[in-house]
């Protein structure tokens, strides 16, 4: 993973930690309607939506459609969005999976991106005293990601974020099935962990 | 509510990411919908996945795709999202089965009953729940797939211990059980049954006729 984002850094600074200004974007949306912000996001995040989205196999096309759309929904729900609660990246990121559930459906009677939206409405609990806010949460877990070594990362992202079967990751990464399993264990314990010492 | 039991790690990753098959994510939706650490834990895996979002690669967008946007964005006043019809809105049901439409309580054998939960499932798992009378006792019982339960009322033990209200018993083909449901209220729960029905399992057996798999 580490790799792959050197190749898109491309010297954009921002490709290290654009958390702060990506929730200073989405604010800039809801206050003012701000364009440059809105055109600060959609170059940011729209490409990465995209090619994580033909990742998890979505065709370009409908990538492409479901990345617009994320951004479209940005600048319509930008005035819901509360830095104190979670990262701009993990408000887009969830946005961006509501939308790949709705639109790649196959039974209209699925209900499951209305499931995540009753969940997402219901009132969130309270941090207890002493828990860390919203920017310290996001800098643990960047520094959970980069504690992890890169092989489990990888498992992590390619089974959970991707979606994709056991065999499917022994397959992409020329390993025995056995060990694909073992280091999803090892790395989701150790991850839960490294989390886990946030609360 | 005291949860003891809580979904797998995995689980709630596989959640926050959306790759959970939605037969499986409504039995987990209901745990979250009534255990704020899980909702907690769901919210730091949507961190991670916002973490892996800024740290993808690019790919290439359509010409003038930001443009089009806004265009649209601009164009259409904001809409409110229209609303999902919720059957069950005035159930005492977790949020999350709101959704869907229940079929009616029937007895399926001694005191346990069944009721149909209508959740459409691309792969072999089936959604229900189950009211079973206090000192009932299910014969032990292997699974042939995973086996995933929230109980919302009562409690039921086996051998991995007690399962009170909001716990979540995430059981796979390893496990045999055993259950006895505790003395007091009848036990509800959610379950979502993954595969073909084997004729040993005495749950899939009971159930059977009534999910036609």
């Amino acid at each position: 993973m580490r790799g792959e984002m050197k190749a898109s850094e491309g010297g954009d600074a921002l490709a290290a930690n654009p958390a702060a200004e990506a929730a200073q974007w989405v604010v800039a949306v809801a206050q003012r309607g701000d364009r440059v912000a809105f055109a600060c996001l959609f170059d940011f995040y729209a490409p990465r939506l995209k090619s994580m989205l033909m990742r998890m196999g979505v065709s370009g096309e409908i990538a492409e459609d479901i990345a617009q759309d994320t951004l479209l929904a940005v600048w319509r729900k930008a005035a819901l969005y509360d830095p104190e609660r979670a990262a701009a990246s993990a408000w887009i990121y969830a946005i961006a999976r509501n939308l790949r559930i709705d639109r790649l459906r196959r039974d209209q009677r699925a209900k499951l991106f209305a499931i995540y939206e009753t969940l997402e409405t219901q009132d969130e609990p309270e941090r207890p005293d002493g828990s860390l806010d919203t920017a310290q949460d996001e800098a643990r877990v960047r520094t959970a990601l980069s504690a992890l070594p890169e092989e489990q990362v990888r498992v992590v992202q390619l089974s959970f974020f991707e979606g994709r079967a056991h065999g499917d990751i022994a397959k992409l990464l020329d390993l025995p099935l056995g060990t694909v399993k073992s280091r999803i264990r090892l790395a989701m314990n150790r991850l839960r962990d490294l989390l886990g010492e946030m609360t | 509510m005291t949860i003891i039991h809580h979904p797998s790690a995995a689980t709630l990753a596989a959640f926050a990411s959306g790759t959970l098959d939605e037969a499986r994510a409504v039995v987990v939706a209901s745990h979250l919908a009534l255990c704020p650490q899980c909702q907690a834990e769901r919210a730091r895996f949507e961190t991670v996945g916002g973490a892996l979002l800024d740290a993808a690669p690019s790919a290439v967008m359509n010409e003038g795709a930001m443009e089009r946007t806004l265009q649209r964005a601009l164009a259409t006043p904001d809409r409110a999202a229209p609303a999902s019809t919720r059957p069950n809105a005035e159930s005492r049901l977790p949020a999350p089965l709101e959704h869907y439409t229940l079929g009616n309580w029937r007895r399926i054998g001694g005191a346990v009953e069944f009721r149909a939960v209508d959740v459409p499932s691309d792969e072999a798992v089936r959604v229900f729940m189950l009211r079973a009378a206090p000192g009932t006792r299910l014969p032990r019982h292997r699974h042939t797939g995973t086996e995933w339960t929230c109980v919302f009322e009562g409690a039921f033990r086996h051998d991995l211990g007690r399962f009170g209200p909001g716990d979540f018993d995430e059981a796979d083909e390893s496990h045999e059980h055993n259950p006895v449901v505790e003395d007091g209220p009848s036990c509800i729960c959610l379950v979502a049954l993954e595969g073909s029905i084997k004729l040993q399992s005495l749950l899939g057996r009971l159930v059977q006729p009534f999910i036609r798999i």
